[in-house]
C-alpha cells in the first residue's frame, strides 16, 4: 500500500477510517480554541521565562553590590581602607554566582515535589 | 507628557506633597505617593469585598476577578511552600495585590506608580525578610542559623562558604527590591520618551511623517508593560513563598 491511499481509488476500509480521522481532527482544529490556548500557552512561557531573566540578573547584581556595601562598611569600621573592599566584592562575586547557580539547579524541597506533581 | 521640547522623562516620579503634616519635626506630609497607596488598599479592597459579596455559583465578572486572585496566589503558596505555608497566605496575598494594582494603576496616564519609588519595593522587601527572620528564630531557634551552615562542608572549607551564604541571604531584600522598583522605573521612562519622540517628530516639519512609528512602539510597549506589571507582582509573591520556605524549613 502506498503511504497516502487515494481515497477514490481505494474505497477499502482502512482508506475510509483515514479519511474519516483526517476529519475529526479538522473538525477539532475548528472547534476547539487551540490556537487561543496555544497563544497562552506562548506567552506564559515568555512570562516564565523572563521572570526567570529577571531574577537571574537581580540576584547577580545584588550578590556583588551587597559584598561591597559591606566590604566598604566594614573598611570604615576597622579601618583597613581598601583591603576588605576588594576582598568582599570577590565574595559577593561569587555569592551572586551562587545565587544564579541555585537558580539554575533543580529546586529541593517541597518546591521540587509540587513540581513534579503539577507538571509530570 | 513631555513639557515643549525638553524630554523630561523623571518628572512622573517627582514625590509632591498635597498636604504638608508636621509630626514633632518628621515630614510625615500626605504625598501623592501616598495618595495613591491609598487608592491602591482601596482598589483591592472594593475587589474584594464587592467582588465576593455575591456569592453566586456562576460568578460574574468581579467575582470571578477576586477568585482568579485567590486561586492563583493560593496555588502558588501551596506549590512552594507546602500547605503548611498557607499560614502565611495572608501576608503573600496582600503583597501580591498591593504591588499587582500598584504596577496596573501606574500604568493608567497621569496616575503615579507606588512601587517605582525604591523606598516602597524595600520596605516591602524588608518586611517579608523580617518575617522570614522572626519567624525563623522564634520557630527553630538556633537550628534557624542552619540555614548559613550547608552540611557536608570540609571544615576548612566553612568560612567562606558561611560568608557567601551570608551575603546570599542578605542580597536577598536587595534583589527583591530592586527588580521591582528598577523594572517599573525603566518601563516607564521607555513609554515617556517615546512619548516625547511623537512630540519632538511632530514639531519638526518633514519628519513629522514618521511621527506614527513611536506611537505604534508606545501600543506595543504599553501591552509589554502590562505583561511586566503582573511579571513582577507574580515574581514578588513567588520570592517570598520561597524565602518563607527556608523560615519553614531551614536547613534543607
Amino acid at each position: 500500500m502506498s503511504d497516502k491511499p487515494n481515497p477514490q481509488d481505494d474505497p477499502s476500509e482502512e482508506a475510509m477510517k483515514a479519511r474519516l480521522a483526517a476529519l475529526t481532527v479538522a473538525l477539532e482544529k475548528q472547534k476547539d480554541p487551540k490556537p487561543d490556548q496555544e497563544a497562552l500557552e506562548a506567552t506564559q512561557r515568555t512570562g516564565r521565562a523572563m521572570s526567570l531573566g529577571f531574577r537571574v540578573l537581580s540576584e547577580f547584581v545584588a550578590g556583588i553590590i551587597v559584598g561591597a556595601v559591606m566590604g566598604w562598611q566594614f573598611d570604615e569600621w576597622l579601618g583597613t581602607k581598601p583591603v576588605l573592599l576588594i576582598v568582599m566584592t570577590a565574595f559577593g562575586t561569587i555569592a551572586g554566582f551562587w545565587n544564579v547557580y541555585r537558580l539554575a539547579a533543580a529546586p529541593t524541597g517541597p518546591q521540587a515535589r509540587d513540581d513534579k506533581r503539577s507538571n509530570p | 507628557m513631555a513639557t515643549g521640547n525638553a524630554i523630561d522623562p523623571i518628572h512622573q516620579f517627582i514625590v509632591a506633597p498635597l498636604a504638608q503634616i508636621r509630626i514633632g519635626g518628621i515630614d510625615a506630609s500626605f504625598t501623592n505617593a501616598s495618595l495613591f497607596m491609598v487608592i491602591v488598599l482601596l482598589a483591592a479592597t472594593f475587589l474584594m469585598i464587592i467582588g465576593t459579596a455575591q456569592k453566586s455559583i456562576v460568578p460574574g465578572r468581579l467575582q470571578s476577578a477576586a477568585e482568579m486572585a485567590y486561586e492563583f496566589v493560593a496555588s502558588t503558596v501551596r506549590g512552594t511552600t507546602g500547605t503548611e505555608g498557607m499560614k502565611f497566605f495572608p501576608l503573600v496575598f496582600s503583597l501580591f495585590m498591593f504591588v499587582l494594582l500598584s504596577n496596573l494603576i501606574g500604568l493608567i496616564p497621569y496616575t503615579f506608580t507606588v512601587t517605582s519609588q525604591i523606598v516602597v519595593t524595600f520596605a516591602l522587601a524588608a518586611l517579608v525578610i523580617l518575617t522570614v527572620i522572626i519567624y525563623g528564630l522564634i520557630n527553630h531557634g538556633t537550628h534557624f542559623l542552619h540555614l548559613f551552615v550547608p552540611s557536608g562542608v570540609a571544615p576548612a572549607l566553612l568560612p567562606f562558604i558561611v560568608l557567601i551564604e551570608v551575603i546570599s541571604f542578605v542580597s536577598r531584600p536587595i534583589s527583591l527590591s530592586v527588580r521591582l522598583f528598577a523594572n517599573m522605573l525603566a518601563g516607564h521612562i521607555t513609554l515617556k520618551v517615546f512619548g516625547a519622540f511623537v512630540a519632538l517628530l511632530l514639531s519638526a516639519g518633514g519628519w513629522a511623517a514618521i511621527s506614527p512609528l513611536p506611537l505604534v512602539g508606545i501600543v506595543a510597549l504599553t501591552a509589554f508593560e502590562l505583561l511586566v506589571a503582573f511579571l513582577q507582582a507574580y515574581v514578588f509573591a513567588i520570592l517570598t513563598c520561597v524565602y518563607l520556605n527556608d523560615a519553614l524549613h531551614p536547613g534543607h
